[in-house]
């Protein structure tokens, strides 16, 4: 009795399963999360590995090419362009978003009081928002018919700034898309690094308080260094972001003009679901995954070298 | 109130007027911010009142007088109403096929520890890092094979499935964070494994499930990538595809009609967010706090 109910505290390893009872009810406890995956999930990565290394046009797989699809994919102009893209966003959301959502977290937490306390469920609020609801926002700040911009600009007549075509401009069109970006995704970033910050134990911040180390030097001097581990883990999921990215780009501006905003996810989107080249489709599929499992595994092999 | 906490430690200090310059400018700046982040949500609400003409006039203008018409048309036109109920469908869909088995499987790998559940646990975890973009594709296939593309199972699955592992690790932090004693009682009093669960442990999680409820509720209502594969016929676009649609095809000409289909599908999740924001964002860290 007593061993049994050791095994139901179930702390312990306890050599394995011996009573049935118990391990069927492990069994079926498992197997809707596991059947899930396996089918929707595990299943069909193995099927995307598969698709890539096929021929395929339309509807019919055809034979096996090896890396024929990844050989044209990186010579395809659309899929640099697509690449460029998504480290270019990755590269500026960690140069901007990730220490301006610094800045904010850091003062939420220093200078809190009546005012800034409740800003926080503000600034998370832009990332529960459906993402075609964000891009029509987008679109209403920066379409050059009635857009908010343009429509400031021919109130005060900036004849310059009514010139900027802020979603046709090839040269533009990314900053825009990347903007409403930053106005969605920044949320989460401050909200992270507020429950980190907050984690610094009040005697290091008096301390310091006393030392006269009051601001931006304790940011710099104590702050930063205690949250640099949470810092590069939100780069991590930044650049994975930007990997996964489709809504956004494709909602607001299909990915144009030309290749301006194309990022991965949309050129599979167009390769898989438009022009019905499979094997294309797949190859980027495989690209994502293996890029952002190469950022994931460095995340925890940085989170082992620093295991708190 | 927090700051009144460290008041009394600073007073008697020189440097006590000092601080308050910098709080004040902060305050500004976190201000300003925040009303960077709320001032576009009201944008809509300039132009949802006023009919086209008074819109292509003047679309920054107040409205001169409240008028509901755009949002019966956005109803009739967009057919909002149809969309909605694809996607409460889909919701539902997806709530009772990621809760039931997360929960399950998160109270085995919290309780039920032995090296075998320990390689499941990991296989599960994986599962989080699986982007979607890298199966659309063959889940496509999949689901035509299945019979189940486009058709509402057929977005609702896959959708559950990538829930499921998130889910999982929350449920089981929630379980290992119960005491094992009130397990050990419900065992002694004679319940079986499964009573345990379904009667102790499952209604004690109680807080876990309402958050998982909510946030695979707002994850399903705003889902775009996953639909815009799965469905194709019209009549069973859920209410994102629908705005989207209407978004491609009159872009911002019929601006107050879109407008009124915008915030209809908005409200939901702004409504759960503003009842629920707490809960929201604590279960948004638990998750990622432990990752």
């Amino acid at each position: 009795m007593a061993d049994r109910a050791e095994r139901a505290r179930g702390r312990r390893r306890k050599g394995g399963i011996r009573d049935r009872s118990r391990s069927l009810f492990i069994l079926l406890m498992l197997l809707p999360a596991v059947v899930a995956l396996g089918i929707f999930m595990y299943y069909p990565i193995e099927e995307t590995f598969h698709i890539s290394l096929m021929r395929s046009n339309g509807l019919v797989t055809a034979a096996y090419t090896g890396l024929e699809n990844y050989r044209l994919l990186f010579h395809n102009d659309e899929f640099r362009a697509g690449l460029a893209h998504v480290f270019l966003w990755a590269f500026w959301s960690v140069l901007i978003q990730l220490p301006l959502a610094f800045f904010v977290a850091f003062c939420l937490i220093i200078y809190r009081n009546k005012v800034t306390k409740p800003l926080r469920s503000i600034y998370y609020m832009a990332n529960i928002l459906p993402s075609t609801i964000t891009a029509m926002l987008g679109i209403f700040i920066f379409s050059n018919t009635n857009g908010v911009l343009a429509s400031f600009a021919r109130l005060i007549h900036w004849n310059w700034m009514m010139k900027i075509d802020f979603l046709g401009s090839p040269s533009i069109a990314f900053w825009s898309v990347f903007f409403v970006a930053t106005w969605m995704y920044l949320g989460f970033p401050i909200i992270y690094l507020m429950a980190r910050i907050e984690q610094i134990p009040s005697e290091i911040r008096e301390a310091a308080e006393l030392d006269g180390a009051g601001g931006w030097r304790y940011a710099r001097t104590i702050v930063i260094p205690m949250v640099s581990y949470s810092l590069r883990i939100l780069a991590v999921l930044m650049i994975v972001g930007s990997l996964k990215l489709f809504d956004l780009p494709y909602l607001m501006t299909k990915g144009g003009p030309g290749d301006a905003t194309k990022t991965l996810g949309i050129i599979l989107y167009n390769q898989g679901f438009v022009n019905w080249q499979y094997g294309s489709a797949a190859a980027i599929g495989v690209v994502i995954f293996l890029l952002s499992l190469i950022f994931t595994i460095a995340q925890f092999s940085w989170q082992s070298g620093e295991s708190e | 109130m927090s700051n009144q906490e460290h008041a009394p430690r600073l007073e008697g200090l020189p440097r006590h007027a000092r601080l308050d310059v910098p709080a004040l400018l902060a305050t500004i700046v976190l201000v300003i911010l925040a009303l960077a982040v709320i001032v576009p949500m009201i944008l809509p609400f300039f132009f949802v009142f006023k009919t086209r003409l008074e819109y292509s006039y003047n679309p920054w203008s107040l409205p001169k007088q409240i008028r509901w018409d755009n949002f019966t048309q956005a109803w009739k036109v967009i057919q909002i109403g149809r969309g909605m109920l694809n996607t409460l469908v889909v919701c539902a869909g997806a709530i009772v096929c990621t809760v039931p088995p997360a929960a399950m499987a998160g109270y085995i790998f919290a309780r039920y520890r032995n090296r075998l559940t320990e390689v499941v646990f990991y296989i599960i975890l994986a599962g989080y890092f699986v982007p979607v973009q890298m199966v659309l594709l063959p889940l496509y296939r999949m689901s035509v094979s299945f019979h189940l593309a486009d058709t509402l199972p057929g977005l609702f699955l896959p959708m559950a499935a990538f829930g499921i592992s998130f889910w999982t690790l929350i449920y089981r932090s929630f379980f290992k964070s119960l005491p094992g004693e009130l397990a050990e009682a419900a065992r002694m009093d004679g319940s079986g494994h499964p009573g345990t669960f379904f009667r102790v442990m499952l209604p004690l999680a109680g807080p876990a499930t309402v958050l998982a409820v909510l946030l695979v509720f707002i994850g399903a209502w705003s889902d775009y990538l996953l639909s815009l594969i799965m469905i194709n016929s019209q009549s069973l676009f859920t209410m994102q595809l629908r705005v989207a649609q209407f978004l491609n095809a009159y872009g911002v000409d019929y601006m107050p009609r879109y407008s009124a289909a915008a915030i209809i599908s908005a409200a939901p999740t702004v409504i759960l967010y503003i009842v629920g924001h707490r809960w929201i964002i604590r279960g948004t860290l638990a998750g990622a706090l432990k990752g």
